[in-house]
């Protein structure tokens, strides 16, 4: 039986914790939370015992691992505490709030023979891991170009009262949306190498973006775009959608289904040429217990068996996580930088001056981006 | 007697957990007060009295139409289920759980002797009586449906599960009493895990629950399997109430039909379609499991 601590119980905390308790190999000792009122009811409610600080409780009680739901800030300082501690570990997403702290927790475990896992929750989707395995077969060729995007309707107005409004605690729409967004496209694609014409912008949230939009540049050839606002009223429930283009065919996901289209005639895996759908209804498995969507007992149960079959490379990893960690703040970096070409029609001016058009020109910039 | 067929609800309020873009397109066709009534109108017209309405914002107009038309609907019957959590998610992600539940409590002036208390000392009632509060918002969430005729009032399976996840007995328990207690109506509970809640609210000592969730030919959402489903249909003394029989569209109809008709322990169905054509087809298959 694995012992575990809890860090931090707000709306993730009590996901997690409800999708754990009832593993058969998980007993869930304590709780570690700065609010009186939870421990308050937490300890009239549950046989836990409660901390205000975790580190009382990392020495008091012999854990086998902790779930860290903090407010970003704090990860780096928390999550450092447990693994010299030994602890494995299961971090909210994003791991930390820059990538020179995430690059220090990923050091900071070494050698260490720690599971270490970050709650980036669509990479245990079905729709989006069959999307990831499709891509790696060259279902659709050569991969050319994608959009990651991510809409909910989480700010419809001002406010500035919790953590995620405030991003020195690591709240705005970077940090709790694009994240899953930018996160999604390292573990369909691997990790981009430049970063350009990235916009952050605020609608109703006077401390914090958004909205977050950027373009993203493969050595390999591969560009694309992510587009992420977390105060769009038209969905009903947060939303990811990617799109990926490829010189075969294209696919577009969101959680419940995709759809592929294939150019050739040949039949791939049963797939006709034009257009196919696939719900997930097709080919989800059910899960041992279902808090939310499958996709969160799936990480939860995957982190578990890691630990028990002592396998600490993690599909969602602080290695991973520190991937997008890189990038957002890359996409900060350029928006302060803000370079961009304004508007003036010179280019074409200078070109098409003669009978022709500049090819030479054309054909450098292509090759540029295709590179 | 719980009624063999009850016309479901999600498809009003714009949920389809199969596809976004029929998500968006059922936001788009019920749009208003009208366009939900008409479907209505057709599934009583086909001879269906037993309505399942989520406490989603857009019910209020929905029963308000019910009750200014009494004559119309004196034979309906509401399954109601409550809460609308995504009500409450944006909130919480504003105000936090316990600035939420607060506001929640204070909009209303149902309690004059419990606001004083949360709004001067803020948290104490939630410590040291959280099913106080669990019953204050079941009674807001059950203002909606007033005055009319309910048989069950569920609770969500976001809420079932959650709380079921935690394991503590009380929260059930008093839920049930609450209702029966202070509304007489029945308690029912929407799962995504039936085989483990069963068990759960029998060892509570709430008897012959109502206990409503997915069960289909296909398997969807049915946690942890299909065989756990088929075994405690057969073997717990429960209510089944099956929904998303058609698995959101994966099953054809006679075949989600057929496969219901297999587990003769399951009395009542709960289907959503949106034309006549979808809503007597179904019902009568349905039906046909009578004879």
């Amino acid at each position: 039986m694995l012992k575990a601590g809890f860090i931090g119980f707000g709306r993730m905390g009590i996901t997690h914790y409800s999708i754990l308790n009832s593993h058969p190999s998980v007993k869930i000792a304590a709780i570690a939370d700065t609010s009186k009122t939870m421990r308050g009811l937490l300890a009239k409610y549950l046989e836990v015992d409660t901390f205000t600080d975790y580190q009382q409780m990392i020495q008091k009680h012999a854990l086998d691992f902790v779930v860290i739901s903090t407010p970003t800030d704090s990860h780096a300082d928390v999550i450092s505490f447990a693994i010299d501690h030994n602890l494995h570990v299961f971090a909210e997403k994003p791991l930390a709030m820059t990538p020179v702290e995430s690059e220090r927790l990923v050091e900071r475990i070494g050698k260490k023979p720690l599971v270490n896992q970050v709650g980036y929750v669509n990479r245990f989707n079905e729709v989006f891991m069959e999307v990831k395995r499709l891509l790696h077969a060259g279902a659709i060729g050569e991969i050319k170009n994608f959009s990651s995007e991510m809409y909910g309707a989480t700010v419809l107005k001002g406010s500035n009262s919790t953590w995620r409004s405030k991003r020195s605690l690591g709240g705005g729409c970077m940090y709790e949306f694009a994240s899953h967004c930018l996160d999604l496209v390292v573990y369909l694609l691997g990790q981009p190498e430049r970063v350009a014409g990235s916009v952050l912008k605020s609608i109703y949230s006077s401390h914090v973006e958004d909205m977050v939009t950027s373009t993203l540049i493969y050595p390999n050839g591969i560009s694309g775009t992510i587009n992420v606002n977390w105060s769009d009223e038209t969905y009903r429930k947060p939303a990811n959608i990617v799109t990926v283009f490829g010189t075969r065919g294209k696919i577009v996901a969101d959680k419940h289904a995709y759809k592929i289209f294939l150019k050739d005639d040949l039949a791939y895996e049963g797939f006709h040429q034009g257009w196919n759908t696939r719900y997930i209804t097709e080919f989800a498995h059910p899960v041992r217990f279902y808090v939310r969507g499958n996709e969160f007992t799936r990480q939860l149960d995957y982190f578990v068996d890691a630990i028990l079959e002592e396998q600490s490379d993690n599909i969602s990893g602080f290695s991973q996580a520190h991937k997008t960690d890189l990038l957002m703040s890359s996409i900060v970096a350029d928006f302060q930088k803000s370079a961009s070409t304004k508007i003036s029609g010179q280019f074409i001016a200078n070109s098409t001056r003669g009978s022709e058009p500049n090819l030479t020109l054309w054909q450098k910039i292509i090759k540029r981006i295709g590179d | 007697m719980l009624d063999r067929v009850i016309f479901g609800d999600n498809q009003f309020f714009g949920i389809n957990h199969m596809s976004e873009e029929k998500a968006q397109a059922l936001s788009e066709k019920f749009k208003d007060l009208q366009s939900i009534t008409y479907v209505i109108d057709i599934a009583y017209d086909c001879g269906i009295r037993a309505f399942m309405l989520n406490s989603h914002e857009k019910s209020r107009e929905i029963c308000d139409h019910f009750r200014r038309n009494p004559t119309r609907y004196n034979d309906l019957v509401l399954y109601p289920s409550i809460p609308y959590a995504h009500k409450y998610a944006n909130s919480v992600s504003e105000k936090g759980i316990f600035g939420t539940l607060k506001d929640t409590i204070l909009a209303d002036n149902t309690f004059a002797d419990v606001t004083s208390l949360i709004s001067k000392g803020g948290s104490v009632l939630f410590e040291r009586d959280m099913i106080k509060v669990m019953q204050m918002l079941v009674d807001i969430e059950m203002k909606i449906f007033r005055d009319l005729n309910i048989k069950v009032l569920f609770l969500q399976n976001i809420v079932t599960d959650l709380m079921l996840g935690f394991g503590v007995k009380d929260v059930f328990i008093e839920f049930a009493k609450h209702l029966k207690e202070a509304h007489g109506i029945e308690p029912g509970f929407v799962t995504m895990n039936m085989p483990k809640l069963v068990d759960f609210l029998l060892d509570c000592g709430i008897d012959n629950p109502v206990v409503c969730s997915a069960i289909n030919k296909a398997g969807y959402f049915m946690n942890p399997d299909q065989a756990s489903y088929e075994n405690a249909l057969k073997e717990k003394p429960f209510r089944p109430i099956a929904m998303s029989i058609l698995a959101s569209g994966a099953v054809k109809p006679e075949e989600a039909v057929a496969y219901i008709n297999r587990q003769p322990t399951i009395k009542s169905v709960v289907f959503g379609a949106s034309s006549r054509q979808h809503i007597q087809h179904t019902k009568d298959l349905i039906e046909g499991l009578d004879h």
